[in-house]
């Protein structure tokens, strides 16, 4: 136990050693991966973003249905009833004239003459309206269309879907959404295969300026693990370094961009999700663990096909 | 302690290097193998260190038969054989000191322990006052002695030497010759391979010729060995 314990440390001194050893091919190494980390962050982030957006605008979706007046409280009921039964409804209010005169007054309080020219007319001119809360944008109309019924037309004066102009925001940032992803999977993807190729090249190089030194380790007895060991090392360091330099990038980028974004309602929740310590150590520890990953891998196939341990 | 029974190596079309080669040593013996270059002693070595597997033929080495010995354990096999190359395999970026304790290190020895060792076998080479030197600054005998004390410092049972005074002049190559002899002595069988004539007269040992592959000829020094066959 204890002698592993000794190589393990003595594995892992190695390692680091060989990395300072060849200190231009690490940084080279290192540089590249932090490319494709933050490629891969951004995208991440950009998403978190996106999506936290389009959530906060799905929000106060609704439907305004108008009534005519004199209406017939029983069809009424059960339009309301049907509302209340939609799954894709989360709330029902109905505003009768009085309340809608009551609303406009105080939403244009300001505004004495227009309050005097309504007065004159005489009367209340405002009709009584179901506004239909909808938690899906894609029901909207579906939502709306239940007012449009034939047995219904005899109360419904008109049906209006609010925030039309937000289904086109909403749209876009979809779109918008769908496009980052795909981009920087593309994007993400060659900086990995170019990173994973300079790291390839990095452990070939290193094995074959070190291939008197291996063979020496071999035929004094040293085993498979220690010869191999150092080189996982080393290649799992440009993983970590990479991996912390890029979290910090992008770290810097969401607190800068941040302060200025974080004043508007569909940014509020995603900038405080993603300053969140949790968060932060997530995306750490995430990206370092990426990191080890693909250098783990390309360093394995560079020593499978140039280290030659099988053959002893 | 070592036994080759009808070993023989060939490398694809070629004619074979070493064809049914016999040969049986003693424990705590010190047989000097003889015979001009490619005639297949290094091919000899490189078979008893496992670089290489025979074509045919049975070796077993310390109670260890190479027929069934796993890849895995090549390792450990090796760990009992100590080697001595003709250019020293040093590593040039190490002092002496950390040359030998780098055997060490791959076995997995404490540094404690290491700080003990190192320093008993360079005494035994007798480079006590280069420890801190660089292979660079050393003379070929002293290099070649550093990679003998690096080959028993985890005291093998058999120490093999490919050609240690090849690149040697006279006098370094006694030096290191009088190295062995002394290891000899403390208990470890010595297998070495020399074409210098002189070194083989004098050391009056076992001698085991090896020529076009075969053995030719096996003379008994003066203490030890068995007769010529």
């Amino acid at each position: 136990m204890m002698r592993h314990l000794i190589t393990l440390r003595r594995i892992f001194a190695a390692g680091i050693k060989n990395f300072f050893r060849n200190s231009w091919l690490s940084i080279a190494a290192t540089a590249v991966m932090v490319v494709a980390l933050v490629i891969v962050l951004m995208a991440v982030v950009l998403n978190v973003v996106t999506r936290s957006a389009i959530a906060e605008l799905s929000t106060n979706l609704k439907v305004s249905v108008y009534l005519q007046d004199n209406t017939d409280e029983a069809l009424r009921k059960e339009l309301q009833n049907e509302f209340f039964t939609n799954s894709n409804v989360d709330k029902v209010t109905f505003i009768s004239k009085e309340e809608a005169q009551k609303q406009f007054a105080a939403s244009f309080q300001e505004d004495k003459k227009l309050l005097e020219g309504l007065a004159l007319i005489g009367g209340n001119t405002l009709p009584a309206s179901f506004e239909v809360g909808v938690t899906d944008l894609s029901k909207l109309e579906d939502v709306g269309n239940t007012a449009k019924q034939e047995k219904y037309a005899s109360i419904v004066e008109s049906v209006s879907l609010g925030k039309t102009d937000v289904k086109k925001t909403i749209d876009r940032a979809a779109n918008a959404q769908n496009f980052i992803t795909s981009a920087s999977i593309i994007a993400a993807s060659i900086f990995a295969v170019v990173s994973m190729l300079i790291i390839f090249n990095t452990i070939r190089m290193a094995i074959f300026t070190r291939s008197e030194e291996i063979r020496t380790q071999k035929l004094l007895g040293a085993t498979p693990g220690y010869i191999r060991g150092p080189f996982l090392v080393e290649s799992s360091m440009y993983g970590v370094i990479a991996g912390i330099v890029a979290s910090s990038i992008v770290l810097a980028a969401i607190y800068s961009l941040g302060n200025k974004v974080s004043g508007q309602a569909e940014f509020i929740e995603s900038y405080d999700f993603l300053t969140k310590p949790s968060t932060i150590f997530a995306m750490y520890a995430a990206s370092m663990l990426l990191g080890i990953l693909v250098g783990i891998f390309s360093s394995t196939l560079a020593m499978g096909r140039y280290l030659k341990l099988k053959h002893w | 302690m070592i036994l080759l029974d009808r070993v023989t190596k060939s490398y694809g079309r070629k004619s074979a290097a070493l064809k049914g080669i016999n040969l049986h040593v003693e424990n705590k013996e010190f047989v000097v193998i003889v015979g001009q270059s490619k005639t297949g002693k290094s091919t000899l070595l490189k078979l008893l260190t496992r670089e290489e597997k025979p074509s045919s033929g049975k070796i077993i080495v310390g109670g260890i038969d190479y027929d069934k010995l796993k890849d895995k354990n090549v390792p450990y096999l090796r760990r009992k054989i100590g080697v001595v190359f003709q250019d020293f395999k040093l590593i040039q970026k190490k002092t002496v000191f950390e040359n030998v304790a780098y055997a060490l290190e791959i076995v997995g020895m404490g540094n404690k322990e290491i700080k003990h060792t190192v320093p008993r076998v360079l005494n035994i080479v007798g480079l006590s006052n280069k420890a801190d030197s660089y292979p660079s600054e050393l003379s070929g005998g002293e290099r070649q002695r550093v990679a003998i004390a690096r080959a028993i410092a985890r005291q093998p049972r058999i120490l093999i030497a490919d050609e240690p005074t090849g690149n040697l002049d006279p006098k370094h190559a006694w030096d290191v010759i009088e190295v062995l002899e002394r290891i000899n002595k403390y208990g470890t069988t010595v297998l070495l391979t020399t074409h210098n004539q002189d070194i083989v007269q004098k050391l009056n040992r076992r001698i085991v010729t090896i020529q076009d592959g075969k053995v030719v000829s096996d003379k008994a020094g003066n203490a030890r060995g068995r007769q010529t066959i």
